[in-house]
């Protein structure tokens, strides 16, 4: 076992229902305010007539490997910590939307109020006291695993040893944390 | 993917019509600084009456164009972290450098031209021909190292962003030609040879860029899955009309062909096929950026 840690999250989308909460609860956990999002839920239809079956997906920061965001940020208010998390730091960032130009999935969104770009940081001051992100509490089928992936006798660690899971937009590089395991 | 999209979170603009003025007017800035240097490092005594208007408006223009880039920026009393914090891994960085060393090299061979120094606006033509490169040519790693969109991430895409500058500056010149001609000489009579001359240079320079463009858009028609939506988003989606009629068709290829007919070598035609250049390539900027953009991510 690794001295640091990797923090993850696997979402588990045979148990994802669709009910939005993990969105609603990241808004208010945040504070995001109106008009932006730090993650959400796409929804869509897959088939055609006879057999159509409707899709969730829950998308927040991937907390790359290898970001984006961070490589390009002109001021490197973007950090990568240790454990994985990307964050950034709100008093160096000047706000040139450059990071959001550049992450390949997305997710970040600059506040309209304040004028710095935010992010989805895993709920940082929940994890750093040893809680669970918001989304993943208010998940009410438990679709959402969050947890440190360097240590194996984790609940996230046990679920990918023994279910095969994937990523979207492998081929950008980034190595996104966030899995998906689909069926 | 066969999966139709119900419901999604609008993106946010990111970049925007600020950014394109932006890289406009450094795009004009280096075509009329390369323009103004063809008579002090090259020699081409045709090209004198260019060359301190030339240099002039380079100067001006890029003192202008981060005021763009200031009214961009979500907290724009922090640009002084640029200059603080460096990141040598971003193009946003090496530009906030680039953006200051240019200008001041512009305004040093202003100098030395005024002064009618030959010798010494040569040595500084010599700096600043790089640096003007430099100045436009890193926009366009700023879009190409952005690798999230298909439009943006493409190898040529500084190259293409040269020359469109160098069609933009030219315009840009024959405009100034015609002005000086008619308002600030005494016979009010307008340099044709030199105005002919400029619009010879650009018959070839749009080819080009013609050609730069249709490699991108072949490529990337040809390439993987994001490639082919771009190309559908820029030919027949919602950027048809922006992108084939009014920048390729009106801004390139019509002007293409005012040049190249010997009938209509009339002063008044040459100007205002220069105007319609100069709208076309801004509205080329307008289309790779914001129509880089417009894409949907996830």
């Amino acid at each position: 076992m690794k001295a640091t840690k990797r923090y993850g999250m696997v979402i588990d989308l045979t148990k994802c229902i669709g009910c939005h909460s993990c969105e609603l609860s990241c808004k208010l956990e945040n504070k995001v305010p109106l008009s932006v999002w730090r993650m959400w839920v796409k929804e869509g239809i897959k088939g055609h007539y006879p057999n159509v079956t409707k899709v969730y997906l829950p998308l927040l920061c991937n907390h790359c490997d290898n970001p984006t965001c961070v490589t390009v940020c002109p001021v490197k208010a973007s950090i990568k910590r240790e454990d994985g998390i990307v964050i950034v730091d709100p008093h160096r960032c000047i706000g040139c939307r450059y990071c959001m130009a550049a992450c390949p999935y997305g997710m970040r969104h600059i506040n309209p109020l304040i004028g710095i770009v935010q992010k989805c940081d895993f709920c940082l001051h929940r994890v750093s006291e040893g809680e669970k992100p918001a989304c993943v509490l208010s998940c009410p089928n438990g679709a959402m695993i969050f947890g440190d992936l360097n240590d194996r006798f984790s609940e996230i660690s046990k679920f990918i040893a023994t279910h095969r899971v994937t990523v979207i937009k492998e081929d950008t590089g980034n190595i996104p944390f966030c899995l998906l395991y689909t069926s | 993917m066969d999966v139709t999209l119900l419901y999604n979170v609008p993106m946010q603009e990111t970049f925007g019509v600020s950014i394109a003025i932006y890289f406009y007017l450094t795009g004009l800035s280096a075509g009329s600084f390369i323009l103004s240097s063809l008579r002090y490092v090259f020699g081409f005594e045709k090209f004198k009456p260019l060359a301190k208007p030339g240099v002039v408006l380079a100067a001006v223009l890029l003192v202008m164009a981060p005021l763009a880039l200031l009214i961009h920026s979500g907290h724009p009393m922090r640009a002084w972290h640029l200059f603080v914090f460096i990141n040598p891994t971003s193009p946003l960085s090496w530009g906030s450098f680039l953006l200051t060393i240019y200008p001041i090299v512009c305004i040093i061979y202003a100098y030395f031209m005024f002064k009618e120094n030959n010798k010494m606006a040569k040595i500084l033509g010599i700096i600043g021909i790089p640096s003007a490169i430099a100045v436009h040519g890193y926009t366009g790693f700023v879009l190409a190292v952005a690798k999230a969109r298909a439009v943006w991430a493409t190898p040529i895409m500084p190259l293409l962003f040269l020359v469109s500058a160098m069609i933009s500056g030219i315009a840009l010149m024959m405009i100034v030609c015609a002005i000086q001609g008619y308002f600030f000489t005494k016979d009010r009579k307008i340099n044709s040879e030199l105005l002919f001359t400029l619009g010879n240079m650009l018959i070839w320079i749009i080819i080009f860029d013609l050609f730069l463009v249709l490699c991108d858009m072949v490529t990337h028609y040809m390439g993987h899955k994001e490639g082919i939506e771009a190309t559908i988003h820029m030919t027949t989606g919602f950027f048809g009309f922006t992108f084939l009629i009014i920048e390729v068709f009106i801004g390139k290829i019509i002007p293409m062909i005012v040049f190249a007919v010997p009938r209509f070598r009339k002063n008044w035609v040459y100007v205002l096929t220069a105007i319609v250049i100069m709208i076309g390539i801004f509205v080329m900027r307008y289309n790779v950026v914001v129509g880089g953009e417009h894409i949907p991510l996830v």
